[in-house]
């Protein structure tokens, strides 16, 4: 195993909503890729398109949504041209996923161990007993106390945070090669969710897996990704190295991001929060040209008219505008 | 839990002599059947005090009604007033055989028609198979069924000849070796059970589909489906489970007329169970028959509801009594 070889190469997605009032195009010709080992983020506002990004590299989009074009490549092969069948195999073993809600994302009317070990002997064809002992070193792993008794519990005799970490060893029970986290802690308290991300960067050191994160806050992601994909309005903007997005941001939106997060180090606190002009467009209606001229401090004629293509401008640092800010 | 069933069996006990009390008030509200005898010239004054002194009716209320729930309580029901003077533990035990028969038989089959039906609906929301299924469903609901019932006697009995035009079986079938009089009875039981399962089915199938659906976009069966679950799983492990939940408190409920039985359908298809027993006893006036029908119909409901809440939390491990 290359630790930088490709895992997972999105390319050109296009992931739309055919809806009565017409098609909303979530995900529109997004494009990012994943190495092995790798936490890569996907950032950007609530509407931007990363979690039906995420939910289709799972091939779980529902109607009346639907993949109609890209590729999904993961081990150099295409999801998109797998049967069900095959993609059910993938799902919880090769790829594994957690999600926002932890208090809704777990059978109400089934005991914990029940519903870990009904993965673990899915994928691995082990006996109840393996399973369990599995599922129960999984719970020790994700720090729960007790795993034993644990086992035989349901989930609302969790606490929040307790319950995500049930999703985290669901999700890892058969070694995956890659983790989706889709907003995993933002329903949790700040200190939870400290916590739950302390854990799934030691689990990443641990177990090796590659995660992708995505969530719509920055600092959550400061510390522990490795590239970081900037998304809005259903296409990526700007991909670069965690380093380089917080230093040298070269897109608007992103600069704009970086400069509403609140920084404690500056005295001058009776100033207001800087905050990015207007709304994200409505899917319906999407803007001529550039997707975020309407709201861009540096909008000039032609990002009203042309969609700028994301190009490299630096090595590694992918933007798509015409006007990046100068490093 | 085991507190809790022995806390809730014991608050039945005042349940159980309040209704006592309230039917026999209500029933004593009609009078006694011996002062209408008092218009017939031809029954003289002292023998109707006679009778009224044999069966009770001349001491106070209440040591009447202690006198009757005692007797309830200790099994001596009494005789029938108008069935013969036959004792009304007998002709009570012969109705709920076959009540139980009839209703039992129609229960089911309104359950092992109406669940899948309305699991397939959910999963197929507003599809060629829902709407022709909720159009079924609101015929069944709405159709009045001693409607129906004589429609489907007049058709099938009356008109084709294909099955009989009520009972319970051929005369002379009695003594007929048992295949052959199970498949005669059969053919009794068709159109009644019909009758009794449709409303059930129709109201049955609407629950069913819209627990479903409410469970269907549940973000846990996308964590089910996110495992690598087989979609067959994922509905009948995961989302099942979950919604037939309300289904069960639904079926507690209907446990009571399991053997109270209908009193509209028994009739129009002169079936001799405990609803056309109820209904005769009360027209004709037959207090001791009157009054055990009416107690054993509200004990019944009362034990159903109990029934449901038990099995309310033996589904919902949410659910804890304590």
């Amino acid at each position: 195993m290359e630790k930088n070889e490709i895992l997972v190469d999105v390319k050109d997605l296009q992931t739309y909503f055919f809806t009565d009032d017409g098609v909303v195009k979530a995900v529109d010709g997004m494009g990012f890729t994943i190495r092995r080992g790798e936490v890569v983020a996907l950032v950007g506002e609530s509407g931007c398109g990363k979690s039906v990004a995420s939910l289709s590299i799972m091939r779980l989009i529902d109607k009346p949504g639907k993949i109609i074009g890209g590729e999904l490549l993961f081990e150099g092969e295409d999801l998109l041209k797998k049967t069900e069948e095959e993609m059910r195999k993938i799902r919880g073993s090769e790829i594994a996923m957690i999600f926002q809600e932890p208090m809704t994302s777990l059978n109400p009317v089934y005991t914990i161990g029940n519903q870990i070990s009904e993965a673990i002997s899915l994928h691995q064809k082990i006996h109840a007993t393996e399973a369990k002992k599995r599922t129960i070193e999984m719970l020790h792993l994700v720090g729960i106390p007790e795993p034993e008794r644990r086992f035989s519990q349901y989930p609302h005799e969790m606490s929040g945070g307790m319950r995500q970490r049930v999703m985290i060893a669901m999700a890892l029970s058969c070694n995956p090669e890659l983790l989706i986290s889709d907003e995993a802690t933002t329903a949790l308290d700040v200190t939870i969710q400290a916590q739950i991300l302390d854990l799934m960067r030691g689990l990443q050191k641990k177990l090796g897996m590659a995660i992708l994160i995505i969530t719509h806050n920055l600092a959550v992601v400061a510390e522990m990704a490795d590239t970081i994909n900037i998304a809005y309005a259903g296409k990526i903007v700007e991909s670069a190295s965690a380093k380089d997005i917080f230093k040298s941001p070269r897109h608007p939106y992103t600069y704009g991001l970086l400069q509403s997060i609140p920084k404690f180090t500056e005295k001058k606190t009776n100033e207001p929060l800087p905050a990015i002009e207007g709304m994200v467009p409505s899917p319906y209606h999407m803007p001529k040209g550039c997707y975020f001229n309407p709201r861009c401090p540096c909008a000039t004629e032609k990002c009203r008219e042309e969609e700028p293509e994301i190009v490299e401008l630096t090595p590694g640092h992918l933007v798509r505008c015409f006007h990046p800010i100068e490093s | 839990m085991k507190t809790y069933v022995t806390k809730r069996i014991l608050q039945m006990i005042p349940l159980f002599i309040g209704v006592a009390l309230v039917t026999f008030l209500i029933l004593s509200l009609v009078g006694d059947p011996f002062t209408q005898m008092m218009v017939n010239p031809r029954i003289r004054p002292a023998d109707i005090a006679r009778l009224k002194h044999q069966w009770g009716f001349d001491l106070p209320i209440y040591l009447r009604f202690f006198k009757w729930f005692w007797s309830m309580l200790t099994g001596n029901w009494g005789l029938s007033i108008f069935a013969g003077g036959r004792a009304v533990t007998e002709l009570v035990g012969h109705a709920i055989g076959w009540t139980l028969k009839f209703s039992l038989a129609a229960f089911i089959l309104a359950f092992v028609v109406s669940v899948p039906i309305g699991i397939y609906s959910a999963i197929r929301q507003y599809t060629l198979f829902d709407y022709v299924f909720t159009g079924f469903s609101f015929f069944g609901m709405s159709m009045p069924t001693f409607w129906f019932g004589f429609v489907l006697l007049m058709i099938f009995g009356l008109k084709l000849h294909w099955l009989p035009i009520g009972g319970i079986m051929t005369p002379g079938m009695e003594s007929a070796p048992f295949f052959a009089r199970v498949l005669d009875q059969a053919k009794y039981f068709i159109l009644p059970v019909i009758v009794l399962s449709f409303f059930q089915m129709g109201s049955w199938m609407r629950y069913t589909r819209s627990s479903m659906l409410e469970v269907v976009h549940q973000d846990y069966l996308r964590t089910a489906r996110a495992k690598g679950l087989p979609e067959r799983t994922v509905i009948v492990k995961h989302a099942l489970r979950n919604a037939l939940i309300p289904i069960v408190t639904l079926l507690g409920l209907a446990l009571p007329g399991l053997i109270s039985g209908a009193m509209i359908t028994e009739t129009v298809f002169a079936i001799p169970g405990m609803g056309r027993l109820t209904l005769n006893a009360m027209t004709s006036n037959d207090f001791p028959l009157a009054m055990a029908c009416l107690l054993i119909e509200s004990y019944l409901l009362i034990l159903g509801n109990l029934v449901a809440d038990l099995l309310y939390a033996m589904v919902d491990p949410r659910i804890k009594y304590s």
